[in-house]
């Protein structure tokens, strides 16, 4: 196997460092740039059900630019134009970076939440406002925990979709993951041993994170059983943990 | 009838695949070899005023000036493409094009994977800082961050100097990028090829920098960069910068002389 014999994991093993960090700084911005992403998103995405002119223009014209133009515009934007000058010095890659993606996803997620909270029965927020709750109440309580549940799936989809676009951050400089493949594939002008490494470390995550959406997908399932109580008979299950039955 | 028809439409997509593909495949050994007239040249045209593109789209620069006062010495029609700078490497290697320009430093470890031409050029590295700064050596940059083009020489020179995996240092995907980065205060200093920084103080008067030289910097000569076992174009190349550096044609191009 002279194409095996020729594989040279060595240069890889050497810049170990370089890949460790790409994996930290990876999944850093990624985590942070999710959560962030799903409170602006949140907010934007109840912004555009606002009947209100004001909350619901700035929200609606602040999801078309952010899904109307190409991350990686916006992160050089965000880097190079933006934070110089209103800070007069960059911050950093790190913070670009999370910047660039929070903004990002937001607008992602807002569409989400958006048309999670709508595919909610009108009949739902009717019955609860003739029991007597405020509208912030029935949207709190009857809403809002049976829209969460179908965001899970797309959500999750967000989450790898984010991790993946994370590595655009390498145009500017950021010790990502892929970062540390280019400088291996420029030392060495050899592709296949940096690149598949990269490929690998990428994968690796999308899997865990794949687990853990899967998870919690099941978790907040309409047929979910607790472990426990395994031994409760099959009549009783769509009772079980489901949520407004 | 109907079966035999779709029959007919499945064979006729596949003829007109293979003939597609069939087609594609002499294309690019025309462009590659073809009858030793004409040479494709890769190059990664961001790296003003070596080779960048005009405002029409045209690659120009001094390294272009260089490859076509070559090729009119040498005889042979030259077709310049922008690969950018990885891709360059895969593409000579793989025989997609003759050769490559784009201001390539000759090194031992880019000789074990490829074969040069004689330098027709020499650069070396300058240091660009802000006007205020205290750095006055290549060793001051030893506790600062140092933005480098990624992949450059400049990047190797700074990888020896702080460590192979070092995070303070900050490598961007050109060197104008680079330097944005020193002005924007991500980094302490910029280390590039003078042509490069040269060319950028020039046309930014205005920003407060000073350039430091240092002769601990390597002498670099750039080369023409082909594949391994090219020996016949090699030859000719070769002949024919000699005999531009024995013209004084060389000199004229770059504004000094290449021993």
């Amino acid at each position: 196997m002279d194409f095996l014999d020729a594989i040279r994991w060595d240069i890889v093993w050497n810049y170990r460092d370089l890949f460790i960090r790409g994996l930290w700084i990876t999944l850093s911005l990624t985590l942070l740039g999710y959560i962030g992403g799903i409170i602006l998103g949140l907010l934007l995405g109840m912004g555009k059900l606002s009947k209100k002119k004001w909350i619901y223009y700035p929200s609606k014209y602040y999801v078309d630019f952010f899904r109307g133009t190409p991350l990686l515009v916006q992160i050089l934007l965000i880097h190079l134009a933006i934070i110089p000058t209103i800070f007069g010095h960059s911050l950093g890659y790190f913070v670009s970076g999370v910047t660039a993606l929070v903004l990002n996803s937001a607008a992602y997620n807002a569409e989400i939440i958006r048309a999670g909270i709508q595919s909610i029965d009108k009949g739902q927020s009717e019955a609860a406002r003739s029991l007597g709750m405020t509208s912030k109440m029935s949207m709190r309580y009857i809403i809002l925990p049976q829209a969460l549940r179908r965001m899970i799936p797309p959500l999750g989809n967000e989450l790898i979709a984010l991790l993946k676009d994370s590595s655009l951050v390498t145009v500017i400089a950021a010790n990502d993951i892929l970062y540390a493949g280019k400088v291996v594939a420029g030392a060495y002008a050899r592709f296949w041993e940096p690149y598949i490494t990269v490929a690998i470390l990428y994968l690796l995550l999308t899997y865990v994170f794949g687990k853990i959406i899967t998870y919690v997908e099941k978790r907040f399932s309409n047929s979910y059983v607790p472990p426990k109580k395994k031994t409760i008979s099959v009549t009783d299950r769509g009772r079980v943990g489901g949520i407004g039955r | 009838m109907k079966k035999s028809k779709k029959l007919f439409l499945v064979g006729a997509l596949f003829t007109s695949v293979s003939l597609l593909l069939s087609g594609c495949g002499e294309g690019d050994s025309d462009g590659a070899s073809g009858d030793g007239e004409k040479y494709v040249v890769a190059t990664d045209a961001t790296y003003a005023p070596m080779e960048y593109m005009d405002d029409s789209g045209k690659i120009v620069g001094i390294d272009i000036d260089i490859v076509d006062a070559i090729a009119e010495e040498a005889g042979i029609e030259i077709e310049y493409k922008n690969y950018g700078w990885e891709p360059l490497f895969s593409a000579v290697q793989n025989g997609e094009v003759d050769f490559a320009v784009s201001s390539i430093t000759i090194t031992d470890e880019r000789k074990e994977t490829f074969d040069f031409s004689d330098p027709y050029y020499f650069a070396n590295q300058l240091i660009l800082v802000p006007e205020d700064s205290d750095v006055k050596s290549f060793d001051d940059l030893k506790d600062k961050k140092v933005s480098v083009q990624i992949n450059t020489t400049g990047h190797e020179a700074v990888k020896d100097l702080l460590g192979n995996t070092s995070s303070s240092i900050v490598a961007t995907e050109t060197m104008p990028l680079a330097i944005s980065e020193m002005i924007n205060g991500n980094a302490d200093a910029a280390v590039g090829d003078n042509a490069v920084i040269n060319e950028y103080k020039k046309n930014n008067p205005d920003v407060k920098l000073k350039v430091i030289e240092d002769d601990s910097f390597e002498k670099e000569y750039y080369g023409l960069m082909m594949k391994k076992g090219n020996d016949e174009l090699a030859e000719k190349l070769n002949e024919a910068i000699q005999s531009l550096k024995d013209s004084g044609k060389l000199e004229e191009i770059t504004g000094f002389k290449v021993e």
